[in-house]
Order: C-alpha cells, then structure tokens, then sequence
C-alpha cells in the first residue's frame, strides 16, 4: 500500500470524513510546504502522547490534573457530573461555572451492558466522601435522553446519602430562540419547570 | 376536507397509477386477490405511515422493485381547486428508510405528521379487536389515542424506551438501585400513558354501548380499562403515578425472578363486556361470532366518533368487503347507522356490484384487475 493509499485510509477514519475529502487533504499536503505536513504530523503525535485522563476528573488533561483541577481558585465544593469529557468544554465556554467537573465516561445504558461499574461512579462517590463535608452541591449534568435521566435518578440516590445537595440542570427554551419553532416536549418541560418572577 | 388525488408507486401490485377521488367516494369492485384491500392499504398508509394489516414496510414494495411511494392531495370541501395539504410517504426497502413529506417539508419526527387523511378503515380482520389477546387492543387505543390526544405519542415512545433498557438491566441482574434508577422515567411516562387510555375508554364507553346496541338491535355492551397497576380512587395522572410506583415496589421480587417488567401500561387491556339478560359475560371469552363482529364494528365506529369530536373533521371511511360476514338483520342495522352518522368520503371494496349496499346510487364504481384500476 502506498504511503497516499495508507495516509487517505487513515482520514476517513475521521469522523465526517468521506473517501473524496480524505483523498484531498492528503493532495493538499503533498502540494504544500514540507514544514506543515511535519507541524500538523508533530502536533498528531503530541496529542496522541500527552492528553490523558485527569487522575481527578476524568477530564482531558496534559498533566496529572487537568487545567480545572489544578486551578486553586476553582470552586472544589461544587461538583458538576458530566458523561464524556468533551461536556467539559461546553459548560467551561459558557464562562459561567467556577466549581470543577467529575466525567462519568458514558451513561447507564443496560442495551450496550453499560452499568454503574462500567462507568465513573465509584470514583466520585469516593471523591464526595473523602472530601469530609467540602463537597456541598454536585450537579448532574447528564444529557436530557432516558438514558440521561436514569443516570441521573441513579446517581442522586448513591450521593445524597452522603450529604451534598444534589441538583439537575433545567430544561427549557433555548435562549435566543423563537417559542414558534420550539417542539412541543421542549415546551411541555419548560411548562413543568416554569418560574415565579 | 377529502382525498382528491393519489398517486401510486409500485405499492404492493398496484404499480404506476395517478387516481382522482370523487369528494363523495367510490366503490372499488373486483375478484379476489386484484389489489382492492392493497388499495385501502395505500389510502390508510398516508395516516399512520403503517400498513393496517400488520405488514412491514419491506413487503408493500412491489416485487422486483426498489422504492414504494404514495402520496395524497387532501382538497377543502368547499370545492376549492387547490389542494389544502399534500402527504406523501415513500420506503426504500436497500436503506431501510422511510420518508414522509407533509407539503413538500419532511417533518421533524414522522409522528408530527399522523392523522392528515383522518380515515377509519374496517375490515373484515378487525374480530381480532374482541377475540384477539390484550395487545391486539392496546394497539388499538394507541393509535387511536396517538391520533386524537396530543402528547400521547410522545408518552408512549418515551415508556416503550424506557421500559427496554429496564427490562434489559432487569434481566442483566443488575442491583435493585441500578433498576430504580428507570422507575422515575418508567411511571411518569407511563402514567400518562394510562391516564389517557383510561380517560378515553371511559368517556366512549357509553358511545360504544349506544353503537353495539344499534347494530345488534337489542342488548348493548360495555368497555372498561383494565390496568395491571391498582387504579380505584386514582384521579389524575399524579394519583396514577403513585399507583404505578407503589405497584413496582409490590412487584419488585416476581420481576426479579421474571428478569422484565411486569406491571405497567404494556400489561392492560380493555374489557369488553356483553350485558345479556342480567348476565356480564367477557366477549372474548363468550361472544359468539356475530357478537365479536358487532363490538369490533362497534370500536371501529367510536374511533371514527373521536376523530369526529377531536379533529373536527369528516372521518373518512375505508370499508373493506366488510359486510360479508355479517348476518342480514346486523348488515342492514349498521348500514342505516353509517347512512345516520356524518361521515365523509366513503371508499369500499367488494367483490360484487350488488354487495354494495352503502349509498348505493351515489358512488361512482371503479373495477380493479390485477392491480389496475380502471374507472
């Protein structure tokens, strides 16, 4: 197999990636400057070397602790419970969360044999307990599927007899958009969820 | 609102056709095995985007061929010429896909487009709603209560997902937490979907009398949900839930050992019930024939009543050689019943001209010959 052959292989292996596409990006490097087929070939082989799992979060990390963990001004009583590490960065752009994150990994999925041991569960109950009382809320961020839902039920029951207030994220209208282009289960949670002003 | 047009592509053996649909409707005449039910089917197929005869998707597509598509033009009764909606639902049998267009626009979810047509089809396989096991009669409820309760549908896909994923952490032996952690979903999601199936029963169980007893001319007959889960004193949905969950604790050693479920919506049934001379005798178990025919005609004109009450709309009714098996005395009493009743567009089939004996002067007849049709 030629080195073209094996580099358009690997390609579309990329999630999103078709055969077409796969063949033009390796064009593109061919055609280009040596220096950034090598600088994209070096920063691969550094992702594919340094990123580990945070041994506290599970999030992704270069250290032993991720960024969130090692930040001494980050909130550690506060706990917010995500399935997949890329969870992280979407609660981390909106700015707004000063506490620290615990990534389960997945979500209770009893079709695929996913149960609690297969997932981050004993490692955050361990995290809550040993913390001797600092921990005070955890969030469940867990996304709003069944399987979600069920991995949220699931973990609330495990952590609040452990002491800290358990909450969930709300459900509603996305922000920004028009309530006719709502659905209707959106509409019928933010309805069940509604406010007094 | 009515069918003007359907438009046919290899749907089972009706090939290529472009058919207009008189407002009042049209008898379909034709021997045994031409195509007259896979017609009804193809009408019916644009309102649930489902065979009513239980065939899968994979067999409507004709032999040899690829792709089915159907697709309809609903016109307003006015007489405007420009049709009020198009449906149309298309299956490729290599993909496995279906694709359903309400105007032109793919909904977001198939079910957002249930019901456009609003059509009731009775056929002579329907004895099965009476003498059939109690899922013949859930799937009863839920399409009708899919079709006519909003939410419902939402309800019951979220219960039925749900459930699997229970059952299977059931049935993996997971640890009686691992289990609970489905109950929160389980019972909200099902006792909404008991609550409607309830509600309706009981506020149709008095139309449901009233039919029975006009088609057998006499005695009438009563229907009652009956839940797996303890309902007595149970008001709202709330009430039910609790019921639901206090049943899952009750039952939480026998579907340990079952490895499933076994108290919830997908265990109820409707009773259905003959009050003959002081006596109450299950029709499943004891109506005679004639009887069965009756009670599932009976069903078949209290969905037609909802979509009626719910929808505002003409049902329109798809009659499927239905009379054949129907003594004289009940054929001659439901024919003065629908004649009664405000009902729209009429489609029927039969073998015969003379086993046409709904609005007999007024449609126009169609023959059907291997698959054709031919005005």
């Amino acid at each position: 197999m030629s080195v073209i052959d094996q580099l358009t292989g690997e390609f579309a292996r990329l999630p999103g990636i078709g055969p077409k596409t796969a063949l033009r990006l390796v064009h593109h490097l061919m055609k280009g400057p040596k220096d950034d087929a090598r600088r994209l070939s070096r920063a691969v082989m550094e992702l594919a070397e340094r990123i580990r799992p945070c041994a506290r979060c599970g999030n992704f990390s270069e250290h032993e602790l991720c960024e969130v963990c090692a930040n001494p001004r980050r909130d550690s009583g506060l706990i917010c419970v995500v399935e997949e590490a890329f969870d992280v960065g979407a609660i981390e752009r909106a700015g707004q969360y000063r506490g620290v994150f615990h990534v389960l990994g997945g979500r209770l999925s009893p079709l695929d044999g996913i149960g609690p041991e297969e997932l981050s569960v004993a490692p955050l109950l361990e995290r809550v307990r040993a913390s001797g009382g600092e921990v005070r809320e955890v969030i469940i961020a867990t996304n709003a599927s069944v399987e979600g839902e069920a991995t949220a039920v699931y973990l609330e029951q495990q952590i609040r007899p452990l002491g800290p207030k358990v909450s969930r994220l709300a459900r509603g209208i996305p922000v920004g958009s028009d309530l006719e282009y709502v659905d209707g289960t959106t509409i019928a949670e933010a309805l069940a969820g509604r406010r007094e002003m | 609102m009515h069918l003007s047009r359907l438009t046919l592509r290899h749907f089972r053996n009706l090939g290529t056709q472009d058919l207009e649909l008189p407002p009042e409707g049209v008898a379909i005449i034709g021997d045994n095995a031409q195509g007259k039910s896979n017609l009804l089917e193809a009408i019916y197929y644009l309102e649930t985007f489902r065979s009513f005869r239980g065939a899968r998707d994979d067999q409507l597509v004709a032999f040899g061929e690829g792709v089915f598509r159907v697709t309809g033009e609903l016109v307003a009764v006015d007489g405007s010429e420009q049709p009020a909606a198009q449906v149309a639902a298309a299956y490729e049998k290599k993909g496995k896909r279906k694709k359903v267009t309400v105007d032109g626009v793919e909904p977001e979810r198939v079910g957002d487009a249930l019901g456009r047509v609003a059509a009731v089809v009775f056929s002579p396989a329907d004895v099965e709603l009476v003498s059939g096991g109690p899922s013949v009669r859930r799937r009863y409820l839920d399409i009708v209560l899919s079709l006519s309760a909003p939410g419902y549908l939402h309800a019951l896909q979220e219960f039925r997902k749900i459930l699997v994923r229970r059952n299977a952490a059931l049935k993996d032996g997971q640890p009686g937490a691992v289990v609970m952690a489905w109950d929160h979903g389980l019972v909200r999601s099902g006792a909404a979907v008991v609550e409607a199936r309830r509600d309706w029963v009981q506020s149709r169980c008095r139309a449901f009398d009233e039919y029975y007893s006009a088609v057998s001319g006499g005695v009438g007959a009563r229907m009652a949900y009956r839940s797996s889960v303890h309902l007595d004193g149970a008001r709202g949905e709330q009430d039910i839930a609790e019921a639901y969950r206090d049943a899952l604790v009750a039952s939480s050693e026998r579907e340990q050992r079952n490895g499933t479920t076994v108290v919830g919506p997908h265990r109820d049934d409707v009773v259905l019930r003959l009050e003959d001379e002081g006596d109450d005798l299950d029709l499943r178990d004891y109506g005679s024939g004639g009887q069965r025919r009756t009670a599932a005609l009976a069903l078949r004109l209290v969905e037609a009543r909802t979509i009626r009450e719910t929808r505002g709309r003409e049902p329109m009714i798809l009659l499927d050689d239905v009379f054949a098996e129907l003594d004289g005395g009940r054929s001659e009493r439901v024919l003065g019943l629908m004649e009664r009743e405000e009902t729209g567009q009429v489609v029927l089939t039969a073998p015969k001209e003379g086993d046409i004996r709904i609005r007999r002067d007024a449609l126009p007849r169609w023959r059907i010959a291997d698959g054709r049709v031919a005005a």
